[in-house]
C-alpha cells in the first residue's frame, strides 16, 4: 500500500475526528468560556493605566489558553478515542485495510487540528483586546508611549500561541498513549491530567539532577526528566511579548518545535504499541 | 485446486480475565474451510466464539494458537483485508454523514480509485435498494435501513469475501428477507458470504453449508440438508385423498415393507407466512392507489 494511500487515510479519519469534535458540546462550550474569560481580562484587573495593564492582559490570555487547553486537549482526545471504541465505528474502520497506526495518527491529527481552531481563536481575541488597550493608552500617553517601539509584538502572541500547540499536541499524544491501555474515559483523563502536572513540575527533576552525585540515583532522576517532556519550556510569553532587549532567537523556536515534535511522535509510537494488542 | 476463501487452521484465542488473568477460552482448537463462491453460516447461541473468530478473520484480533488465511495470505496482514468486506452487528455510523457522504467515505478508506468511486457508491447503494434514502442522514436511518447502509459500506470497494455479523439481528421480517436478497444476489456475482447468526430459521435457506459453534468448539459442519434431513424417510404431500384412499395408501406402504411414521399437515414458517401476507396486502395497497390514481387523472381530463 502506498504512502499516499496511506496519508488519504490518515486526512479521512483525522477530518471525520474534527468534525465530530467540533460538534460537542463541550468544544462550543470551553471555547466559548475561555473567550468570555480572555475578553473579560480587561474588566478584572485594578485601573493602572500604562504597560500593566498590557502585561496582565496578556498574563490572563496566556493563562486561559494554557488552563483551557490544556483541559479541552486530554478531554477532547480521550473523548473522541472512546466514542470510536464504543459506538464501535472504530471496529467498522480497521476491518478495512487501514493500519492501526493510521488510526491513531487521524485522531491524533483530528483532536490537533481542533486544538488549532481553539488558539487560532483565543490569540485572536486576545490580539484584538491588546491591540484596542494599547491603541487607548497611545492616545491617552500620546507618542511618547511608543518612545522605546511598540508596547506589544503582536507576531510573538501568535508565536506563543503556536508554542502552546505544539504543547497541547504532546499532551494529545500522551492522553492516546494512556487511552491506548486503559478500558475507560474517565481513567484515561484522570492519569493523563496527573502526567499533566508531572510534565509541569518536570523541571524540579532536571534541578535535583544537576545537583546529583553520579549513581543510579543520578541515572534514575535523568530517565524521569527523559521520558517526561518539560512543559517550562514552553512558557516564553513574557519574553516573546513583552522583552524588547531580548528577542527570543528564531533557532530556539525551531528547536522547541522539534522538541515537541519528538515527544509526539514518540508517543503515537508509543499508543501504537498498546493499541497492537488491543481488542477492539 | 481453488483457494478457500478462508482457511482456519486449530484457531484457539484465550483472554485474561481480571486482576489475575484467568484464562477464558474463546476458541477452542477450531478447525474449518470456507470455500469460495458459498454462503457459509457460523452458528452457535451467544458466547460460542462466532465474534470473535469473525475478528481474528478480521485480523483485528491476534489468536493464541494456530492459524488464520483469507485467500491464501495470513489474515493478520491489513492488505489482506483489501479482499474483505464487513458488517459488524448493529453498526454505527458517523450520524451526520448521509448515506451517500458514509459510503463514500469508507470507499475513499478503501483506496477505491477516484474516476471509480461515484459508480462504485451509485451501485452498491442501488444494490442494497437504498437509492431513495440516500440523501438523509444515517440518524434519521430505522434499524433496518442502518443494516442496508453498512451493507453497501462493506461492499463499496467489491470485496471478494463478506463477512456478515449476525446481519438480521434486531431487524424486521421485511428488512430481514431483504438482506437475504442481497446476499443470495452477492453469491449470483461470485462472492464468498460468511455470516454468524442465531436466528437459525434466516439462515436455513440461504446456507450452502454451515458450521455450528459451542464453547468455542466446533460441534457440527456440513451442507444444511445434509444435516437436517432424515436420511432414511421420505415425505409424500398428497392433497385431496378420501379416507377410504388414505387406508388403501397405509395399506400399500406396509404391503411394500414400508412403516407410516406420522402424519403431518404441511405448514409454511412463521417468517414465509408473514411475507406473503404482507406482500399480499402491498400488492393490494399498490393496486388501489393506482385505480385511485387513474380515475383522478380520469376526472382531470374529461374537466
Amino acid at each position: 500500500m502506498s504512502a499516499a494511500e496511506s496519508f488519504t487515510r490518515v486526512r479521512l479519519i483525522a477530518g471525520t475526528t474534527f468534525l465530530e469534535a467540533v460538534r460537542q458540546k463541550f468544544f462550543n462550550s470551553l471555547l466559548l468560556i475561555s473567550v468570555a474569560l480572555v475578553a473579560s481580562s480587561t474588566f478584572f484587573q485594578q485601573f493602572d493605566f500604562g504597560a500593566g495593564e498590557l502585561k496582565f492582559i496578556t498574563d490572563f490570555g496566556f493563562g486561559a489558553l494554557f488552563f483551557f487547553g490544556s483541559i479541552l486537549s486530554i478531554t477532547a482526545t480521550a473523548q473522541l478515542f472512546f466514542n470510536e471504541m464504543e459506538n464501535r465505528t472504530a471496529l467498522t474502520m480497521l476491518a478495512k485495510p487501514v493500519y492501526k497506526l493510521e488510526f491513531l495518527a487521524g485522531k491524533f491529527l483530528g483532536a490537533h487540528l481542533l486544538m488549532l481552531c481553539f488558539t487560532l481563536v483565543i490569540t485572536l481575541v486576545l490580539s484584538g483586546i491588546l491591540y484596542w488597550r494599547e491603541a487607548a493608552i497611545v492616545a491617552q500617553l500620546g507618542a511618547e508611549a511608543l518612545a522605546d517601539g511598540p508596547l506589544i509584538r503582536y507576531g510573538d502572541v501568535f508565536l506563543f500561541g503556536f508554542l502552546q500547540w505544539m504543547k497541547f499536541g504532546i499532551l494529545a499524544a500522551i492522553t492516546l498513549f494512556v487511552a491506548s491501555f486503559s478500558n475507560t474515559n474517565l481513567y484515561t483523563i484522570v492519569v493523563s491530567f496527573f502526567m499533566l502536572i508531572i510534565c509541569q513540575l518536570q523541571y524540579i527533576a532536571r534541578d535535583a539532577y544537576s545537583g546529583m552525585e553520579a549513581g543510579w540515583e543520578r541515572f534514575f532522576v535523568f530517565g524521569l526528566g527523559l521520558i517526561f517532556p518539560n512543559f517550562q519550556l514552553f512558557n516564553v510569553g513574557d519574553q516573546l511579548v513583552f522583552d524588547v532587549e531580548q528577542v527570543l532567537p528564531a533557532t530556539v523556536v525551531l528547536r522547541m518545535t522539534a522538541y515537541g515534535l519528538i515527544y509526539t511522535i514518540a508517543f503515537i509510537l508509543l499508543a501504537q504499541l498498546n493499541f497492537r494488542r488491543r481488542e477492539i | 485446486m481453488k483457494t478457500p476463501a478462508i482457511r482456519i487452521s486449530n484457531l484457539t484465542k484465550d483472554f485474561a480475565v481480571g486482576i489475575r488473568g484467568m484464562k477464558l477460552r474463546a476458541v477452542d482448537a477450531l478447525s474449518l474451510e470456507v470455500g469460495d463462491n458459498e454462503i457459509f453460516g457460523l452458528l452457535g447461541p451467544n458466547g460460542s466464539g462466532k465474534s470473535t473468530t469473525i475478528k481474528i478473520i478480521l485480523g483485528l484480533l491476534e489468536p493464541s494458537t494456530g492459524s488464520c488465511e483469507i485467500y491464501g495470505e495470513p489474515s493478520r496482514r491489513v492488505s489482506a483485508r483489501r479482499s474483505v468486506g464487513f458488517l459488524p452487528e448493529a453498526p454505527y455510523f458517523y450520524r451526520y454523514l448521509s448515506g451517500r457522504e458514509l459510503v463514500r467515505y469508507y470507499a475513499r478508506l478503501c483506496a477505491v480509485p477516484r474516476s471509480e468511486i461515484d459508480w462504485a457508491v451509485d451501485s452498491v447503494i442501488d444494490l442494497v435498494g437504498m437509492s431513495e434514502a440516500a440523501h438523509r442522514r444515517v440518524g434519521t436511518y430505522s434499524k433496518g435501513m442502518l443494516q442496508r447502509i453498512g451493507l453497501a459500506q462493506a461492499l463499496v470497494h467489491d470485496p471478494q469475501l463478506v463477512i456478515l455479523d449476525e446481519p438480521t439481528a434486531g431487524v424486521d421480517p421485511l428488512g430481514s428477507a431483504a438482506i437475504a436478497d442481497i446476499v443470495r444476489e452477492l453469491k449470483r456475482r461470485g462472492k464468498t458470504v460468511l455470516l454468524s447468526s442465531h436466528l437459525l430459521a434466516q439462515i436455513e435457506g440461504l446456507c450452502d453449508r454451515v458450521a455450528i459453534l459451542h464453547r468455542g468448539q466446533l460441534v457440527k459442519e456440513g451442507r444444511v440438508d445434509d444435516l437436517v434431513e432424515e436420511k432414511d424417510a421420505e415425505a409424500l404431500v398428497v392433497q385431496g385423498l378420501t379416507p377410504e384412499g388414505r387406508a388403501a395408501v397405509e395399506a400399500t406402504i406396509q404391503a411394500q415393507g414400508g412403516h407410516l411414521a406420522r402424519v403431518e399437515k404441511p405448514r409454511l414458517s412463521l417468517d414465509a407466512y408473514f411475507l406473503k401476507e404482507v406482500h399480499e396486502q402491498e400488492s393490494a395497497y399498490a393496486a388501489k392507489n393506482k385505480a385511485a390514481d387513474e380515475s383522478t387523472d380520469g376526472k382531470d381530463g374529461s374537466a
